[in-house]
This record gives structure tokens, C-alpha cells and sequence, in this order.
């Protein structure tokens, strides 16, 4: 299967994840092809996902389809570039039917246009405007700091760090403050015990 | 050394009986001690929290000895309790919720992601401070609270409907241009949420 699907599609990028899961990357275009052709040909009848992954550097999307066989016991994985600006796609989910809701998640989380999905409708967001939110250049911190207000801490808040090192220190220095009166304690002690020998000494 | 955990609730419930300062005018008096002694809490939970209420309201801690029990439209609650982080989209329901019930009502919330976000702190669709945009009575800390904490924090507010402070829903009728405006800021214009009864079967659906 591996070489029909190296010959076929002119790929090299055939990898076998473990005895149960293959991986492979092919271009966009053939996408349908082996996805088709896995379908009729191999019994991968089942779509278990499709995920996406942001690679802002190289500028596209992986798209990665999860197929998975009658009995269970195989998964494929086929995986995908497409263009990150203007990012579309064809829906799948006219070969399978749950394609349809996966690819409204990645609709609104990505904003990648599924062309011939009926469907688009927000899923778990409700009026949003912004971003998308899982595409990279979406900042979290940045959006939450415009958009919310944080409760101030209370007056006494310390930074935990800082305040665990000062009291480190503080700890240490007395407890070298206190080793080194005893020492002295101690020399101390000895000078007198000397001094108490020569008198002894001297009174001899 | 006796074990009275659950005796030693009680005696907190009663103690203001025989106190004093709280006889000041005992029409009021009386109306506040029946309120605080049959609070009904509306079967609403949101977040994590919610799995904390089940042992609160059953047998285990048994929250209907000290007058807490379930009710199950907003109509005939008087405590809404907003049970662990809210999204925008749940903060909706809340105050559609809120804004259903019947005066007077209080609200409790628990866990630290209602006081301050937190560890949805960076969550960009997650509110964090749920005083901005609906009144509190009580905040219930801890990630998530034990029924334990959930019931402590229900006897303080007992004790506060007893002594006639617990007030937030004339709270929220004063300020409700400043909850509005902080609702739209994060909801939108429109704060309720745009389904009808049969909003499932039309428009393909959810």
C-alpha cells in the first residue's frame, strides 16, 4: 500500500508511526485523490478527525486528517498544506457527515473557509469579532488586558519570590550571626582557659 | 475532645436568637430570620463547581437541615449560585437567569475563578472579576470549594440576610447603567442570548 501511494503521489513523505498508525504528507491538490482512494480501496471508512496546526514561520496551515478502518484496527494519518493568509479548503462533508462540525470548529478557531460546508455557524464562541483565537498572531494577554479588568491585590500582596528570598537571607544571616558567637564564645573560652594555665603556670 | 461539627453549624444558625443588637425592629426581624431559614437555590450550575453541589444538597452534608433546598425554575429560587469560571457565553444565561428572579435574591460564588479569574486568568473568553457585571453576596474561594466551605459560605450569608445587610439585588436596580455598560463591553449590544423555544429545529440547526 505504502508503495502504490509513494508511486502514485509522488511523495516520499511515508512514515510508520507505530504498527497501527501511518502518516502521510502530500500536497494539497491530491488530497481528495488518496483520501478517496483510502476510502473505496482500503476500507479507512471512518474520519476521526481533522486537526490543524499553525506554523505562523512557514506561513501555512497542516491540516491532518485521521482516518481509521471498519474493524479498528488501522489509522491513517494524511496530512496537508495549505496558504495561511486566505485559508480555504474543500468541505469533506459530503463523503463524511461528521466532517461537517469539525471543520465548523476549525472554521471558528481558525478561520479557515470550508468551501460547500452549509454550516459555518459560530460553535462555542458567541459573537466574536476579533481573531480567531487559536491562529498564533492572536495575543491572549495582549487581548485580555484591553478587554478585562483584574482584581488589584490587596494592599499587603508581596511577591512571592522576592519575599521567600528575603527571608532565605534573612534566615542564613542569623544563623551565621550565631555560629560566629559561639565561636567566639568558644575562642573566648579557650583564651581564658589559657590564660587561667598560666596563671597556674605563673604560680608554680 | 467532642466532635461537633455539624452541632456547632447550628448553634452559629441560632446564636443570634438570644442576642440583642438584632431586635431592633422585630417585623423585620422576623421577615429576615424566615428568609435566611428557607433559601431556595436554584438547580443552575456553570463551570466545575457544579459538581460540588450534588453532595452539598444530599444526604452527606445535607444542606436542607439548615433550610438550603433546590428549586428548580429561576422564578422561585432566591439564591442563584454561580458555580466556578464563566465564559462569555455562559455569563449570558446568568444574567438572563439573574434577571428572571424574583426579589429579593442573592448570589454566591464560588471558587477563585469568580474572584479573579484564576487559572483562566489569560483566558481571553472568560471573565474575571464577576462583581463587574452582576452583584455578589458572597464569594466562596478555594479551586474547587468542599461542600464544607459551600455551606460555611452559605451561613455567612444567612447570617447576613438575618441581620438585613445582604442587599445586592437593590444594588444592582441603583447601579444598572454601570453593570449594563460592563455587560456590553464584553457581551456586546446585545446581552441576551438570541434563541426562541424551538431555536434547535430552524436555521440548520445548532
Amino acid at each position: 500500500m505504502f508503495k502504490e501511494i509513494k508511486k502514485r503521489f509522488a511523495t516520499d513523505d511515508v512514515e510508520v508511526k507505530r504498527n497501527d498508525l501511518y502518516k502521510v504528507g502530500i500536497k494539497y491538490s491530491r488530497l481528495f485523490e488518496l483520501i478517496h482512494m483510502l476510502k473505496d480501496e482500503y476500507e479507512y471508512r471512518t474520519l476521526n478527525a481533522i486537526t490543524c496546526t499553525d506554523w505562523i514561520e512557514e506561513g501555512h496551515f497542516a491540516l491532518t486528517y485521521m482516518l481509521t478502518t471498519e474493524d479498528r484496527k488501522h489509522t491513517f494519518m494524511i496530512q496537508t498544506m495549505i496558504n495561511r493568509e486566505d485559508a480555504h479548503a474543500k468541505t469533506f462533508s459530503h463523503e463524511f457527515k461528521q466532517a461537517q462540525i469539525m471543520e465548523r470548529d476549525l472554521h471558528e478557531m481558525y478561520g479557515i473557509d470550508f468551501i460547500g460546508n452549509e454550516n459555518l455557524k459560530e460553535l462555542s464562541l458567541e459573537n466574536w469579532v476579533h481573531t480567531p483565537p487559536l491562529r498564533r498572531e492572536f495575543d491572549t494577554l495582549e487581548f485580555v488586558n484591553n478587554n478585562l479588568t483584574f482584581r488589584e491585590g490587596r494592599d499587603d500582596n508581596v511577591d512571592t519570590k522576592a519575599e521567600t528570598k528575603r527571608l532565605r537571607a534573612l534566615k542564613k544571616a542569623e544563623k551565621e550571626a550565631a555560629k560566629k558567637a559561639k565561636e567566639e564564645a568558644e575562642a573566648q573560652k579557650s583564651k581564658d582557659g589559657k590564660l587561667k594555665d598560666e596563671e597556674i603556670k605563673d604560680g608554680k | 475532645m467532642e466532635h461537633n461539627g455539624f452541632i456547632q453549624e447550628q448553634k452559629t444558625l441560632e446564636g443570634d436568637l438570644n442576642s440583642d443588637t438584632s431586635h431592633k425592629n422585630s417585623v423585620d426581624f422576623l421577615m429576615n430570620w424566615f428568609r435566611k431559614r428557607s433559601i431556595f437555590v436554584l438547580a443552575y450550575g456553570t463551570g466545575c463547581g457544579a459538581i460540588e453541589m450534588p453532595p452539598t444538597f444530599t444526604s452527606r452534608y445535607d444542606a436542607e437541615r439548615l433550610g438550603i433546598r433546590g428549586a428548580a425554575t429561576p422564578r422561585q429560587a432566591d439564591v442563584i449560585i454561580v458555580s466556578g469560571y464563566c465564559s462569555y457565553k455562559t455569563l449570558r444565561r446568568i444574567i438572563r437567569t439573574y434577571e428572571q428572579m424574583s426579589n429579593p435574591k442573592y448570589v454566591l460564588a464560588l471558587g477563585s475563578c469568580t474572584i479573579n479569574g484564576g487559572m483562566y486568568w489569560d483566558s481571553y473568553n472568560t471573565i474575571k472579576k464577576l462583581e463587574d457585571y452582576m452583584p455578589v453576596d458572597m464569594y466562596v474561594n478555594g479551586c474547587m470549594p468542599r461542600p464544607e466551605s459551600i455551606l460555611e459560605g452559605f451561613l455567612a450569608l444567612q447570617k447576613e440576610i438575618g441581620e438585613g445587610k445582604a442587599s445586592s439585588w437593590q444594588k444592582y436596580e441603583e447601579n444598572y447603567e454601570f453593570y449594563r455598560k460592563n455587560q456590553e463591553a464584553v457581551l456586546g449590544e446585545k446581552v441576551e442570548p438570541s434563541y426562541d423555544a424551538d431555536w434547535y429545529l430552524y436555521d440548520v440547526g445548532l
